[in-house]
């Protein structure tokens, strides 16, 4: 019965979803409200069900398949809000049609449960098949501009190269099975500690998983279709791919290599492993330099590439892809303060990239184009969602007085704690790159001010309403930076070794 | 009580600019409406009546801080607010106080745009004016990149015809000299332990013969982090040769904006300077302060010759200001503690001179329509202005004399210091300065003859209006600040010398 208790919010989301299919297939009223209707409130259960959850503690469910612990729950919680504000989102937009949205918001809540068990499975083979489950629904959503032949390629690609991942992660998870004879994460790292993998075989496991990895985050080896994907997917879409299948990756990955490729640090004769402030790498091989060279390498191209763009979309998307090399940071210092930074600089994603990606939705509605040369002007035709576009954009990129530069600052100062001095440094320059980027986008935006005239874009208040619901937490997050990293350090918890 | 004084003058600002979105277009002729300009304006005046009593009230012949605050920000990574003010940035916060309000009054007759402008220079006085008082590292460069925020889209915004380019360099070395700082200021606070951010508490050598290693080779945090913060800072404040974004700012950006940069943001950057290193690293600073002082004597002298052959007004105040800033890191290389306080208080002085002198220009090409004042072929463009606007002509006459360091207006004083101080230390460079400043009687006098003393060119000039009054409103502080400052300097200098000795005594 605790089993279920705990796993209330899936359950939840499920029925959500079987309630959003069923009202989509028998009730033929005034069904698009109602389903979105129904969308909502069942995220919001399962929001305020996780909240209650990550009071009461941490928990193996389901015959140790399942690991219900701070870190899952900050994840499922991140999901569900992700989702919530991509409906919401959907509203606002004219990409998604409104007689359709009731399929989307099926498909965003089957991928929220997707991501949410994603998050919390510790059994390697659940791990992929709630992945593939999410690759899945993620196609069908890119696919989802159906008359746009960009989105049909951005579907296709992602379909082709998602294929790959998933064999690349089968492969190296055969290995890792064969050598250990289970799939569960923490019997892995028991029988990796008394029984350890030869180093090439353990280099080969490693390289193999992690690229699979590398594809969910939009990460070196493996980011040549993703800024495609971000691109041709419509506008709500691809800040919902940009945070969801990203995130999911990430919060797989955290686990699955801090617990079966490291073990923690004891230090002063702790004894409770759990406690563990730092972990350090098993199997023979330093694997944190693969993920510092593809984390240098991610920012560097990411930032240098995103300079060179000329479409709205797309800069941001490289944007995205450097900062996905931020994140590999935190993961590859193997210590707590490492991780917290990780979840602190998520949570300013969440905000600036679904808000960014509103407000270029917003202006690929109004002037059908995102190239940076038929935005000139768009400043005088609507200040606030402008400026909060410039804003949150200056947020993701970490621009210094703003509340993403703090997330940047803890997390190349942790890089810099374990003596990665030039991966420092590529951060430092990626920074900087990045926002000379972001000031061409802003640029573009600002020209032509003063010969606009008076023509104006349509105002409609609940847009400027949402972008402010977004601002605001975003701005807040700087200003509370130390409760809500305090919050994240303490989510930055694994159980069980 | 005092304490909260400091952090209203920086937070006053920040009100006003949030005001400028809210308030609703009421009054007056223009679209902005009347209240939104008082409120700027207002906002401004009072945060800069709480830096002149403040700087007002402090005691002469103490070294420490005289006034804080401080508090917890983020307290697990030891970042805290804290904010004082003591000898040596009293001037800047007089400079602040002074130099904002009257470059809010001067833009106050924009047609359009106008709360857009004030805001931004709001923001822009909140954040100098937090970066001169921090006394955190983290804090200093919270403020110091902030401020380079509202230049980039007042240029972008309401530039001249080349504003795109203008504003896209403008950002990228801003942002390259940010990158800078947040390198020396990472490698700075992890190579301590505990770590931290706070001047107070990493001053007196702690990171004296701290090293770390890239690639097997080691170097030494303070000389690492000393050259990126002098590198970093000189990507901010126009050094030869990366000075290519300032000139271009000279050229498209709107008088107000270029006079923020110039006559502001170029002394804070300079006291940000001094600030750090002498108190981080006394032993580098004795080492490279020759490498200082040739920066300096470089600058001065390329900032005098490309001067010479300056044909707009802005574009010549952009060289004279190369050349001070020269002026002013030979002071700071000297060492000395007559250098260091004349360096000090010529930065006040450099900045209420540029001021003055870009507010003019910007009434002159106003008024004309015009931005050079010779044409290619060295046909005069615009002259002739002191039989028309007597006013102008005296106004501007003290800027320049203030800038030369003619006796009797604050910039002798300064400059007299500055080179006294230096030249027992480096006689060859305080003889370049002098040649220097020569160059400058010539090219300054010799525009001053052009523009104001020469024919009238066309009839456009003959009907040149006199200042108004309420251009006289704004324009009158300055002159008389310069007069003060020129012939009762020893209160501001008696606040200055005792910190600059402490700082001084740390280095030898």
């Amino acid at each position: 019965m605790k089993d279920f208790i705990l796993l209330l919010p899936e359950i939840f989301l499920g029925l959500t979803l079987a309630g959003i299919i069923a009202g989509e297939i028998g009730y033929y009223g005034e069904k698009v409200r109602l389903i979105t209707a129904t969308a909502l409130a069942g995220l919001a259960g399962a929001f305020v069900q996780s909240w209650a959850i990550y009071r009461h503690g941490d928990a193996l469910v389901w015959g140790q398949d399942l690991s219900v612990d701070a870190l899952s729950l900050f994840f499922k919680m991140f999901f569900i809000l992700l989702a919530g504000l991509t409906i919401v989102a959907s509203i606002f937009t004219k990409e998604v049609d409104s007689n359709k949205r009731a399929e989307f918001c099926a498909l965003v809540v089957a991928s929220t449960l997707a991501m949410g068990l994603a998050a919390c499975s510790a059994d390697m083979l659940l791990g992929f098949l709630v992945l593939q489950f999410m690759n899945v629904v993620s196609y069908c959503l890119a696919a989802y501009g159906k008359r746009s032949s960009l989105s049909t390629e951005a579907a296709m690609k992602h379909l082709v190269l998602g294929s790959a991942s998933s064999a690349l992660f089968l492969f190296g998870l055969a290995l890792l099975f064969a050598h250990t004879r289970t799939l569960n994460i923490y019997e892995m790292h028991h029988v990796l500690q008394s029984n350890p993998i030869p180093v090439q075989t353990g280099l080969v496991i490693f390289i193999l998983m992690f690229s699979a990895f590398c594809y969910q985050f939009g990460a070196f080896p493996m980011h040549l279709a993703s800024p495609d994907v971000l691109e041709g997917s419509p506008t709500v879409v691809s800040s919902f791919l940009s945070l969801g299948s990203r995130v999911a990756g990430f919060a797989m990955a955290l686990r699955f290599f801090v617990v079966v490729f490291a073990k923690p640090v004891l230090e002063g004769g702790a004894t409770d492993p759990s406690s563990a402030q730092q972990w350090t790498a098993i199997g023979g091989f330093q694997w944190q330099q693969i993920v510092a060279l593809a984390s240098g390498a991610t920012m560097l191209v990411g930032a240098l590439l995103a300079l060179r763009q000329s479409g709205a979309k797309r800069l941001i998307s490289y944007l995205v892809m450097a900062e996905s090399g931020f994140l590999l940071m935190g993961l590859l210092v193997l210590d707590q303060s490492g991780v917290a930074a990780l979840l602190y600089s998520l949570l300013i994603q969440l905000f600036a990239l679904v808000g960014a990606f509103s407000v270029v939705g917003f202006l690929l509605d109004e002037i059908e184009s995102d190239r940076l040369s038929d935005l000139h002007a768009a400043l005088s035709r609507s200040i606030p969602e402008c400026i909060s576009l410039i804003l949150f954009l200056v947020c993701l990129v970490g621009l210094p007085p703003f509340p993403g530069f703090i997330g940047k600052f803890v997390l190349i100062g942790s890089v810099i704690h374990r003596g990665w001095y030039l991966l420092a440094a590529a951060g430092v320059i990626t920074m900087a790159i990045s926002t000379a980027a972001v000031a061409r986008l802003a640029f573009s935006l600002v020209r032509n001010f003063k010969d606009a005239g008076q023509f104006q874009w349509p105002r409609w208040e609940p847009r400027r309403v949402y972008l402010m619901a977004l601002l605001l937490p975003l701005l807040l997050i700087g200003f509370f930076a130390e409760p809500l990293l305090a919050w994240t350090a303490h989510s930055a918890r694994f159980i069980l070794w | 009580m005092a304490g909260h004084l400091i952090s209203l003058m920086i937070a006053l600002p920040f009100f006003g600019a949030i005001l400028q979105a809210l308030l609703p277009p009421v009054g007056g002729k223009n679209s902005s409406g009347s209240v939104t300009r008082w409120a700027a304006l207002l906002s401004s005046l009072a945060a800069s009546l709480c830096g002149i009593v403040l700087v007002g009230s402090m005691r002469q012949q103490v070294p420490d801080f005289q006034v804080s605050e401080t508090f917890a920000w983020i307290g697990s990574y030891a970042i805290s607010y804290d904010v004082a003010i003591d000898g040596l940035n009293a001037l800047l916060v007089l400079l602040i106080s002074i130099v904002f309000p009257l470059l809010i009054a001067a833009e106050s007759n924009r047609k359009s745009g106008l709360r857009g402008i004030q805001a931004l220079l709001l923001v822009l006085q909140a954040s100098l004016m937090g970066a001169v008082c921090a006394q955190d590292l983290f804090l200093i460069f919270f403020f110091w990149t902030l401020s380079s925020l509202p230049i980039f889209f007042m240029i972008g915004i309401w530039g001249g015809e080349g504003r795109e380019k203008a504003a896209i360099q403008t950002m990228i070395t801003s942002a390259i000299g940010n990158a800078f700082l947040f390198a020396a200021l990472i490698l700075i606070y992890y190579s301590i332990d505990p770590h931290t951010f706070s001047l107070r508490e990493l001053a007196g050598g702690k990171l004296a013969g701290k090293t770390f290693q890239i690639l097997e080779s080691e170097f030494s945090v303070s000389n690492v982090a000393f050259a990126f913060f002098g590198i970093g800072l000189a990507f901010r404040i126009p050094i030869w040769p990366i000075h290519g974004w300032f000139t271009q700012v000279a050229r498209e950006a709107p008088p107000s904006a270029f006079v923020a940069l110039g006559a502001v943001t170029v002394p804070v950057g300079m006291y940000i300077f001094v600030r750090t290193t002498y108190t981080l690293f006394p032993e580098t600073v004795a080492q490279m302060a020759h490498t200082v002082a040739m920066i300096g004597a470089v600058n001065l002298v390329m900032g005098g010759i490309c001067a010479v052959a300056q044909r707009g007004l802005t574009m010549l105040l952009a060289f004279v200001c190369l050349g001070e800033v020269g002026a002013l890191l030979i002071g700071i290389g000297s060492l000395s503690s007559a250098g260091v306080v004349g360096s000090i208080f010529q930065a006040l002085v450099l900045g209420l001179g540029v001021a003055g002198f870009g507010l003019f220009a910007g009434i002159i090409s106003d008024r004309t329509g015009k931005t050079v004042f010779k044409d290619e072929d060295g046909k005069v463009a615009i002259g002739g202005i002191a039989s028309q606007a007597p006013m102008i002509a005296v106004v501007a006459g003290v800027m320049i004399a203030s800038l030369l360091g003619i006796p009797g207006f604050g910039g002798f004083v300064g400059r007299s210091l500055l080179m006294i101080g230096s030249f027992s230390v480096h006689p060859v460079v305080v003889l370049f300065g002098g040649l220097a400043f020569l160059l400058a009687t010539y090219y300054l006098f010799g525009m001053y003859r052009t523009v104001f003393f020469g024919k009238a060119v066309s009839e456009k000039s003959s009907d040149f209006m006199d200042l108004t009054a309420w251009e006289k409103a704004y324009l009158v502080p300055l002159v008389v600040s310069l007069v003060l400052l020129g012939l009762y300097p020893k209160f501001l200098i008696e606040l200055v010398r005792p910190t600059a000795l402490t700082l001084l005594s740390t280095i030898k």
